[in-house]
């Protein structure tokens, strides 16, 4: 019986959603999985179109384009969701925290938050990156979290505005919970589902924002990116053209799979919100 | 279309401004007030970010004079580098001394091209990606509204939901995906752009890449205008003009689109940030002079006082933009002035 409702849910909205970021994840890990190297070059087969041996081609040196785009989706997705993740982590407290506290502070990290989130990333990763002699992935991490709480931090704030005025926080606050525990008891469990809408347009803007860094010449040191294959692309656009789509591809897939897969959580949440 | 961002409508008209009443004296004087308080914002924003700048490369580990000269370098060589960019000086005076040299624009001298100073090579660069950046805002708007008018109107019929779906699919395609690949579209195949990196591609290359630059933006302000047109549509003043026999077009240019003017600002304001990153990746992959190009060539060399100048620049001509397009919201739309 349970096995038939896995079955009913599967065929609902939001496991459709997680489809196309699911594919992605299970075609890269097999590929991942598999003998071919991201990193091994072979300089006869420099810039070959694509062929049996090598499905979607070769790059500068010969490198196998399939194994490099595959290693850096996984790696792309792999940040791009811790990096979420901690947004959410830091953001929604923080959104809760505020509109509780009202006054000042809610107009202050209300106004934090819309220049955060406005204000060009690129120039944050370039101040923090020119410290560093070449960037891990744990840098990029660091600098995309940096500014990847505002957005929830918003959310999070318009939302508990509507709440903290309802009947249960008084009821909380009457019995003399302190406002803490009401911002993480009360409040964040009911902020939830409609924050979390968010995870998917940060971890795709994350995914995109790497691919660009490396594009220019900022990415991790070992070169395994999506932005590689995007430069690599570029400067063999009229030899090789191939390079240049597949790295596009790979980029709008990845970005627009993770973004579907955060709308996810649109109708569950919303129908668990209905049913309470 | 996607409203949740926004926060809840004004009850217009329910409690009166009652700062309305005040005399001239008392409206300049709220003017005056307004604007200090955005000077003073948008000088504390650059001044925060001036100073993560500068302590990102004085505290994080490492030897900023070993990061510049690379590690075979002697000790010697360093400590004349250290002295030259004043890092042997406590921590308090090489802030005066950088806070100073913000306010009087003179941020040392470029490592690598001696003799240069950091903000003059910085002044250098700006005019090509301001100019890149205004036309691609240019452009935007005036392709979004466009967009917007004609999703709006009845000229297009049912087929104006088209409208709506290509602005939304536009959004959600990453620009360092499309961008290469429109270029090598109409290069490879029709000829009709410069190639990247051509050096005489003068004012066709600039409209191209600010039309590349333009898309998204085109694509967010078509899909805001477009919810605030219909929130404006349901207000009262539209059927007055429209019984006093005013055309559609007429009415959406002359009373609809002055009344929506506001979250339009404000959009093309929140994707300014966007637009500056977009920039960066434009002027690479044309290989354009420019700010972009400047932050990605000191970084590379390691030229810590002409980075430090671009980044703070580009900052300060965010936030200006920003602060601008505030301030040009207030002007137009009277409810949002406070």
């Amino acid at each position: 019986m349970s096995g038939l409702a896995g079955l009913a849910a599967l065929r609902r909205g939001p496991s459709l959603r997680v489809l196309p970021l699911a594919t992605v994840l299970g075609v890269a890990t097999l590929v991942a999985a598999g003998a071919r190297s991201p990193v091994r070059l072979e300089p006869e087969l420099s810039w070959s179109a694509p062929s049996w041996a090598h499905p979607l081609g070769c790059g500068e040196g010969g490198v196998d384009l399939l194994a490099l785009v595959a290693h850096a989706s996984l790696r792309a997705v792999l940040l791009a969701v811790c990096v979420a993740l901690v947004g959410f982590v830091i953001g929604c407290p923080l959104g809760a925290a505020a509109a509780v506290a009202r006054g000042r502070l809610e107009r202050a990290v209300a106004r934090a938050c819309d220049l955060v989130q406005a204000f060009p990333t690129f120039l944050l990763a370039l101040v923090v990156l020119s410290a560093v002699r070449s960037p891990s992935r744990l840098d990029l991490g660091f600098v995309f979290a940096l500014t990847a709480w505002a957005p929830f931090a918003r959310l999070a704030l318009a939302q508990t505005r509507v709440l903290r005025d309802q009947a249960f926080v008084e009821a909380a606050r009457a019995i003399g919970v302190t406002p803490a525990r009401v911002v993480v008891r009360h409040l964040v469990p009911n902020l939830l589902g409609i924050v979390a809408v968010q995870l998917g347009a940060a971890a795709a803007a994350v995914v995109v924002s790497e691919a660009a860094l490396s594009f220019v010449g900022f990415g991790a040191r070992h070169g395994v990116s999506l932005g590689v294959v995007l430069d690599q692309g570029v400067s063999a656009m009229l030899r090789a053209p191939h390079v240049l789509l597949v790295g596009a591809a790979a980029v709008f897939v990845t970005s627009v799979s993770l973004m579907a897969a955060g709308r996810a959580f649109d109708p569950t949440f919303a129908r668990k919100a209905r049913r309470n | 279309m996607d409203r949740r961002g926004r926060g809840p409508a004004p009850l217009g008209g329910v409690h009166a401004d009652p700062r309305s009443s005040g005399g001239g004296l008392a409206k300049s004087k709220r003017v005056a007030g307004a604007v200090l308080g955005r000077l003073a914002e948008a000088a504390l924003v650059v001044l925060a970010l001036a100073t993560l700048v500068f302590l990102a490369l004085r505290l994080l580990p490492g030897d900023p004079a070993a990061l510049v000269l690379g590690d075979q370098s002697s000790e010697e060589e360093r400590a004349v580098l250290r002295g030259k960019l004043h890092l042997d000086e406590p921590m308090w005076m090489q802030y005066a001394r950088f806070v100073r040299g913000l306010v009087t624009l003179d941020l040392g001298e470029s490592v690598r091209r001696p003799g240069a100073s950091a903000a003059a090579r910085v002044l250098d660069a700006v005019g090509p990606t301001a100019s890149l950046a205004s036309l691609a805002v240019l452009l935007g708007a005036v392709i979004g509204i466009a967009a917007a008018v004609l999703g709006a109107g009845p000229w297009l019929g049912e087929r104006r939901h088209w409208v709506d779906r290509i602005a939304t699919a536009i959004a959600a395609t990453p620009l360092l995906a499309f961008a290469p690949v429109l270029t090598f579209a109409l290069d490879a195949r029709l000829r009709v752009v410069p190639l990247p990196g051509d050096p005489e591609a003068g004012a066709a290359g600039l409209v191209f890449a600010s039309g590349l630059l333009a898309l998204p933006l085109a694509a967010h302000v078509a899909r805001v205008s477009r919810a605030a047109l219909d929130d404006v549509a349901r207000a009262q003043f539209l059927g007055v003009a429209r019984a006093k026999g005013g055309s559609h077009a007429r009415v959406l240019w002359l009373h609809a689109l002055p009344a929506s003017i506001g979250p339009i600002i404000t959009v093309v304001g929140t994707q300014l940030g966007a637009l500056l990153g977009g920039a960066v990746v434009l002027e690479r992959l044309f290989e354009r002079r420019g700010l972009g190009t400047l932050i990605l060539e000191a970084y590379a060399s390691r030229d810590l006082p002409v980075l430090e100048a671009a980044v703070v620049f580009s900052g300060a001509l965010f936030v200006g933009a920003q602060q601008v397009a505030a301030a040009i919201h207030a002007a137009v739309d009277p409810r949002v002035r406070r």
